[in-house]
């Protein structure tokens, strides 16, 4: 990486490796850490912190041995039933060794954005594609999941055919999944609906029928030949335009709002360009990154309903006995993201749209919810006062406050913010467990807390 | 909790200061009686809506031409005259034409027809032909010039689930969303608004949320109370539409002082075997609005509300191969309500004279903002839009 713009982060006097820099990486890599993990990597410094989340080895805390059974049991249990694919998929962010990977996961189900509500359980394999390659080079993951039924019968690849072109699939693939808005005319759709024509799912694969291919000529930005569609995926890959996009996507997704300037997008841009668009080592150059944790990129960037509810039971430790991921993922459902049910091709807005009336007072019944333990499957209520204490704190409830918001936040926001806190819960000072229980929810339902 | 008129009188205002939601320091500023004002209801057809199909120029040599198998026979049709009529599904709407409620304007569009679904819809929302993300709508620009609902109502609302759309974001006026009333019901012991610290920084992403969730709160408060409010309304069909519309005339029974409602029903992307689709929309959409429509009337709320009902771009003249649409330009607009001037506005676009096989656009969509803006917000739709634009006899 040439430009300055993600040369990398070396701590420093105005940038220490501090606290909130340890939660600032897990919240926005991962969905947040253990007390115990956030310890181990401020002790071990940025490097192997970095290194471990890359690797899928930042998790030492509840991890179940049986992790894989589980999950592969959840998977095929659920068959058809989408409530439980939603939970088998919460599950896998909550106890997987790698949050990274769930996190990327998330951004591709964000980004070819299916619905199950017209394609059904097919979304599952779409996942499991996500998944695998996520971290790989764009063309591989853009290859497996157009060429993937969910998403061919989801923009009607079927009803493509020769002489009787249908443009979804061909439009949203150039103005979603890679070139983006401006980038190509309404020909280049026409024409590369055309060379799409022919793709169909036959038993649940991808079958091109030759029959119902149109084999003319078609110009597409500015190429003239016989193209099929995987000409179509080779020219909208070789196209710099999708770099861009790319390249905007990961920081809308690792980066706060107005962290990065336009000459930061064109430089990992041309980073991708020059690296098969292997999105691996963009992560990687981003997290490692001097411009990921400047100040200006610390808590910046408003948290998602997944990121919000999956993070707080980790940073919680509700790992054994956890709440029911069925209802988790009903939660994250009511806060605006239903997992598999994108409002439509384009994703969620996500960003200052996450945060409406809805979903405030959604969040703070969450975190009440979570707190209280019956109402998200857990046997009963968080003991909060016992888990301050397990880690050195809880004498007073002012210590439970700072406790909180150093899990957290990495930091108090202030004098002012805990003097706020205190007023709020009451003259009453004794320390006891419900008392500790709406201390946690109040911190995590408060403003400071939706941001990473 | 207190009402927000007590709390406004009352003197803890002061002490509160630095955590006065933003639209109580506006009414503050700015309140006004207004439990007259009147009422924009907005329909937003997601995905494109076949105009041609729902505004059906039967005698059109090009419909027969270009519609083979989607094409609606004209017998079935509800005949607004002898060359245009409405989808069969649209049998409560005639009820509407029948009353004189109903003002439909034919071939809205705008230059250089965008077909992308989240352009075309941010032109529409921003009413800029070159729309920005970050663009104020042209709903949330207008209530940011007007009063503040005196009675700390936000000025407009979304109402289903998802996020409050750009057509209604402005920079001082706010914005609720909710689905249900009990979507606004806090649990737990403690009030939380007492908690948040504000942000000294305006405009950035910190004090969005800030502002935001403490304005959330009082929102919800204020909603409160509506959620205890008794209904007794017409019977609604059992659809979502009419849910969400049934919870706007339960708001506005409730005294509300919202200015502009906005709801969503999605589903008009119909690039594969449309028909039964579309006619289920249209079905759906029909009988909603007017249930609406008589709802309000029996509570004598009706001469105060407008309905628009717009979609983001019509559907390609010639159907494609797979007995759907694709994506096209101009499509119809209608106009809701006692205080409309009825029947059609505007030319019926021809089938047979076309633009890269689309419709070519009669009225721009911004005439029919500027109508509504003038006409019905009271506000000034140059200073809004940036332009002065033609107005439609519509109001």
């Amino acid at each position: 990486m040439t430009n300055e713009a993600w040369a990398p982060y070396v701590p420093s006097v105005q940038m220490p490796w501090d606290l909130r820099r340890v939660v600032h990486l897990h919240r926005r890599a991962g969905f947040a850490a253990t007390w115990k993990e956030l310890q181990r990597d401020l002790k071990d410094g940025p490097g192997p912190s970095i290194d471990r989340l890359l690797d899928g080895k930042s998790r030492t805390d509840g991890m179940p041995k049986d992790f894989a059974a589980t999950a592969d049991y959840l998977v095929s249990s659920a068959a058809g039933d989408l409530g439980r694919l939603k939970a088998w998929w919460v599950y896998r962010m909550l106890f997987g060794s790698d949050p990274l990977g769930e996190r990327l996961t998330l951004m591709w189900h964000n980004h070819f954005a299916t619905s199950a509500a017209k394609v059904g359980p097919m979304v599952r394999r779409q996942n499991q594609i996500f998944r695998e390659f996520a971290r790989a080079p764009f063309g591989e993951l853009l290859t497996r999941v157009v060429r993937d039924p969910a998403l061919l019968l989801w923009l009607d690849a079927q009803a493509n055919r020769k002489g009787k072109p249908n443009e979804n699939l061909a439009r949203e693939l150039m103005e979603l999944f890679t070139l983006g808005i401006g980038q190509y005319g309404e020909k280049d759709v026409k024409e590369a609906a055309r060379a799409l024509t022919g793709w169909t799912v036959v038993k649940d694969r991808l079958q091109e029928d030759p029959a119902q291919h149109d084999g003319g000529d078609k110009t597409i930005l500015g190429r003239t030949g016989s193209w099929k569609g995987d000409d179509l995926l080779r020219f909208l890959l070789d196209h710099p335009a999708t770099a861009e996009r790319l390249a905007v996507r990961l920081c809308e997704w690792l980066m706060g709002e107005g962290a990065v300037a336009a000459g930061g997008i064109k430089a990992l841009a041309a980073w991708l360009r020059r690296r098969n668009l292997e999105i691996g080592g963009a992560v990687e150059t981003i997290l490692r990154s001097k411009a990921f944790f400047s100040d200006a990129n610390l808590g910046t960037r408003i948290l998602g309903p997944v990121e919000y509810v999956v993070g707080a039971a980790r940073a919680l430790e509700l790992f054994d006995p956890s709440p029911n991921t069925l209802i988790l993922a009903e939660f994250c459902g009511n806060l605006g993201m239903d997992l598999f049910h994108p409002p439509n091709v384009g994703g969620w807005p996500g960003g200052r749209s996450w945060i409406s009336t809805r979903s405030t007072i959604g969040r703070y019944n969450f975190a009440s919810a979570l707190l209280d333990g019956d109402s998200v499957g857990l046997p009963g209520a968080v003991d909060a006062l016992g888990f301050a204490r397990r880690h050195g704190r809880g004498d007073s409830v002012e210590s439970i406050v700072i406790f909180f918001a150093e899990l957290l936040l990495g930091a108090v926001p202030g004098r002012a913010w805990v003097e706020r806190q205190l007023a709020a819960l009451g003259p009453k000072e004794a320390v006891e467990p419900s008392r500790a229980r709406r201390i946690a929810a109040l911190v995590l339902a408060s403003p400071e807390t939706q941001l990473a | 909790m207190i009402s927000r008129r007590t709390f406004l009188q009352s003197s803890a205002l002061v002490s509160l200061v630095p955590t006065v939601p933003s639209f109580l320091a506006q009414t503050a500023r700015a309140a006004s009686p207004q439990q007259d004002s009147r009422v924009l209801v907005v329909i937003q057809l997601d995905g494109g809506n076949d105009g041609i199909n729902t505004v059906v120029p039967f005698q059109d040599e090009g419909y027969a031409k270009y519609r083979k198998s989607l094409r609606l026979a004209p017998g079935d049709l509800i005949k607004i005259n002898d060359r245009v009529g409405l989808h069969p599904a649209l049998r409560a709407t005639r009820r509407l034409l029948d009353s004189g409620r109903l003002a439909i304007v034919q071939g809205v569009g705008y230059p250089n027809p965008n077909r992308s679904h989240f352009e075309s819809m941010a032109i529409w929302h921003t009413a800029r032909l070159k729309p920005a993300k970050d663009n104020s709508g042209w709903l949330g620009h207008a209530l940011d010039g007007a009063h503040a609902p005196a009675d700390g109502s936000p000025d407009s609302a979304l109402i289903g689930l998802g996020s409050p759309p750009q057509a209604l974001r402005g920079e001082r006026s706010l914005c609720a969303a909710l689905a249900h009333l009990d979507d606004l019901v806090l649990s737990g012991a403690i009030d939380p608004r007492r908690a948040i610290l504000p942000w000294p920084t305006a405009g950035d992403v910190k004090a969005f949320v800030s502002r935001s969730m403490l304005d959330a709160y009082t929102t919800a408060a204020r909603l409160k109370d509506a959620a205890s409010a008794k209904d007794a309304g017409v019977a609604y069909p059992a659809t979502g539409l009419s849910d969400r519309l049934r919870l706007i005339a339960r708001l506005l029974k409730a005294g509300f002082g919202t200015r502009v409602y906005y709801t969503v029903q999605a589903g008009y992307d119909t690039h594969y075997s449309q028909s039964p689709q579309h006619a289920n929309l249209l079905d759906e959409l029909g009988g909603a609005l007017y249930a609406f429509l008589e709802d309000l009337k029996s509570a004598k709320l009706d001469e105060r509300v407008l309905v628009l009902v717009f979609s983001e771009f019509g559907r390609r003249v010639a159907e494609n191969g797979s007995l759907g649409t694709d994506h096209g330009t101009a499509g119809p607009v209608l106009l809701a309500g006692p205080r409309v001037k009825p029947g059609l506005v505007g030319e019926t676009p021809s089938l047979l004279d076309l633009q890269e096989g689309d419709l070519k656009m009669g009225l721009d969509f911004r005439q029919v903002y500027a109508t509504i803006l003038d006409r019905w917000l009271g506000c000034s739709g140059a200073h809004v839009l940036g332009d002065h634009f033609e107005l439609l006899p519509v109001l």
